[in-house]
């Protein structure tokens, strides 16, 4: 699982830009699917197929980042934020572009709270015209990307949102014995700007039922919103976010395939943010949804923190999910 | 084409309320394309144009024909009308602006003027609940004979051209890309210009006011590919750093890779990029991530499509001083043409 994880977290993708992803996300799900698509948006759906229900599994690939909006005369690059972008977060750390470049992201504020649109990106370039040669307006750059251990199952790195989704899901269909489902294990584009992907992904899928795989919120460190999930007490069973309302029903049947197999889960009610479910919900004639999500602790930051027990939990229920529900 | 601009961009269209502009491009069609496409209408209040062509991928080119505009929400006893806006419009243009009702009633926007206002009230920006229409009506009975709560108007507005090709008028946004459209469309006919797609072209309603009527079209259309063809707010004027000017007027069609409501098809995009400078069409790529239009329910609708954007700059966009180049039209023109031809 970690090794899988370190390999996709390793693929910088922003929104609209998840071609490299995708492909090494093919590689890893090609001995275990039965048929393996794209479609316009650049959605990877991966179907092991079935007679029964058709479930579809949603985890997105893409990551927040940033876009090249102008080049200075000192060579220096301004730009705008990709998705939910904490220009505090992004102070002072290293960048990657879409094409390899790597540079560091500043902010120009001194002592002020930092914000996008006053932060440049320093690739190094002596003059305007040495960094027109490796960067051009139009260019999308992502925070570099990292993944250490602290101590015991506890990781800090980027982007945990949401390539532990994407590794969740892989593991999950490596998993998955027979069953008369019908599965669908689609990653997704663009969640990150509106989750606009899921929803083209979801009308030509048409489930019965749609899961997202995605991470969430804690409430267990200082200055995080109030909310009853911890790192470490398992994953989550997602009931309410500030995009959907889950299926009363699925999260009881969800619940109980947990407890029958002994799986640890949290109730999950996040207040802020939203995952692909919301569109899955209302995409085509709509399906029943809710999410599996594993608590991660300082979300959209280089130090994104997960425990490795809530991965593995989730990866048991994800399978199990798949096979009897 | 700068006549049918003209007819259409001082035609009466608030989103909603588009019939007056579906009329003339509805004749526009009819009287240069006989018998060689299907207009139909739907019931989302869009115009369509099929062209079709079996076994060819299928593109759908866009452009919306709703503009700003304005509604009625109360009259008061006095005669004056308290209003909101349809769609995005910045209350700082709106005082002492002529607009036109939909029965074609003539009032202009009034605030508290200058003289009486306290030094804290001049050094805020204006409010829209403090401002009215004045329509001439000394009471409220008989402002009623006249117009009704829940009537539109729009910006009273000329259509003048000045300088070196410039043109000025309320609702060029996007009559200019309902005309491009309209000017293919005959240019086709004629056989001056070739396709090798299906083309669709899909006449829309209610951009403005969050893109519904390109999500009718598309789940109905469901194409494989989509060219919106829009007016992108820039501020290329005195006093205004190179970098915030966003985009120049004249300096050819906008592509974007991005904004607010869409990530553009990459591929798509950079195809665009690649035949304009094969064949010498001036472009400039659009430096801002910001607004939005029916891209975003084009790309998403039904399974989704390749969606691109070509945009003319528009100075004073949403004002009934909308400014555009005739260059920027003629570029995405070319450009549009040069897409629809696939042995280019």
């Amino acid at each position: 699982m970690l090794e899988l994880l370190k390999r996709l977290m390793n693929v910088p993708s922003v929104s609209g830009r998840e071609d490299k992803i995708r492909e090494a996300i093919v590689r890893e799900v090609e001995p275990y699917a039965d048929e393996i698509s794209c479609d316009p948006v650049g959605n990877l759906i991966v179907r092991k197929k079935g007679t029964g229900k058709k479930i579809m599994f949603c985890a997105h690939m893409d990551e927040i980042g940033f876009f090249a909006t102008y080049i200075d005369d000192e060579g220096l690059i301004k730009v705008n934020a990709i998705g939910g972008i904490s220009a505090l977060a992004a102070a002072y750390t290293e960048v990657v572009s879409e094409n390899g470049v790597r540079g560091v992201i500043i902010p120009e504020c001194g002592k002020e709270m930092p914000k996008v649109e006053n932060m440049y990106i320093d690739i190094g370039a002596k003059t305007k015209k040495q960094a027109q040669r490796r960067v051009k307006v139009g260019d999308f750059f992502v925070c570099a990307p990292s993944i250490r251990r602290l101590s015991g199952t506890r990781y800090v790195g980027r982007p945990f949102d949401d390539r532990v989704g994407c590794a969740i899901m892989i593991e999950a269909l490596k998993k998955v014995k027979e069953t008369e489902n019908d599965l669908y294990f689609v990653f997704s584009t663009q969640e990150e700007v509106g989750a606009r992907g899921s929803k083209p992904a979801s009308y030509s899928v048409a489930p019965d039922i749609g899961i997202a795989i995605d991470v969430t919120g804690t409430g267990d460190k200082p200055g995080s919103a109030k909310m009853a999930v911890k790192l470490g007490g398992g994953c989550t069973v997602k009931i309410k976010d500030s995009g959907v309302i889950c299926s009363p029903e699925l999260v009881k049947q969800m619940r109980e395939i947990a407890e029958e197999n002994k799986v640890k889960y949290q109730n999950e009610v996040l207040i802020y943010g939203g995952t692909d479910a919301s569109s899955i919900q209302v995409a085509g004639k709509g399906a029943r949804v809710s999410a599996i999500s594993v608590p991660t602790a300082f979300i959209h930051t280089g130090v994104e923190m997960v425990d490795m027990f809530d991965v593995n939990e989730a990866v048991k229920l994800t399978a199990l999910l798949a096979e009897k529900l | 084409m700068k006549e049918l601009l003209r007819e259409l961009s001082l035609a009466f269209g608030p989103s909603g309320c588009e019939d007056g502009v579906k009329d003339i491009i509805k004749s526009y069609i009819e009287k240069n394309m006989p018998a060689c496409g299907e207009v139909s209408c739907d019931t989302s209040g869009g115009l369509f144009l099929t062209l079709k062509k079996e076994g060819a991928p299928r593109l759908m080119i866009c452009a919306h024909m709703d503009e700003v505009g304005f509604m009625v929400t109360h009259i008061e006893e006095n005669g004056l009308l308290r209003f909101g806006c349809v769609g995005g419009i910045d209350p700082i243009v709106l005082t002492s602006k002529r607009v036109v009702s939909e029965s074609g009633h003539r009032g202009s926007i009034i605030a508290k003027p200058v003289h009486i206002l306290s030094k804290d009230e001049r050094d805020k920006r204006p409010k829209i609940e403090n401002m009215m229409i004045d329509i001439g009506a000394d009471s409220r009975e008989e402002a009623e004979k006249v117009t009704f709560v829940g009537e539109y108007f729009t910006f009273d507005s000329d259509y003048v051209e000045y300088g070196e090709g410039y043109v000025k008028c309320k609702a060029l946004d996007d009559r200019l890309g309902c005309a491009i459209m309209c000017k293919l469309i005959k240019d086709i006919a004629t056989g001056e210009v070739s396709s090798d797609y299906e083309l669709h072209f899909a006449f829309t309603c209610r951009e403005e006011v969050g893109y519904s009527g390109a999500f009718a079209a598309t789940e109905r259309i469901k194409p494989d590919y989509g060219i919106v063809i829009e007016s992108k707010a820039v501020a290329d004027v005195h006093g205004v750093s190179d970098q915030k000017k966003v985009c120049v007027l004249g300096d050819g069609a906008i592509v974007s890779f991005a904004d607010l409501g869409t990530i553009y098809d990459r591929d798509f995009t950079r195809h665009i990029m690649d035949l304009c400078e094969k064949n010498n069409i001036k472009y400039q790529v659009h430096r801002i991530i910001s607004g939005g239009n029916d891209s975003r329910n084009i790309q998403i609708s039904a399974s989704g499509c390749r969606v691109a954007l070509l945009s003319a700059a528009s100075r004073y966009i949403h004002s009934p001083a909308d400014v555009v180049h005739y260059d920027d039209l003629d570029a995405i023109y070319e450009a549009i043409k040069a897409v629809i031809r696939r042995g280019n």
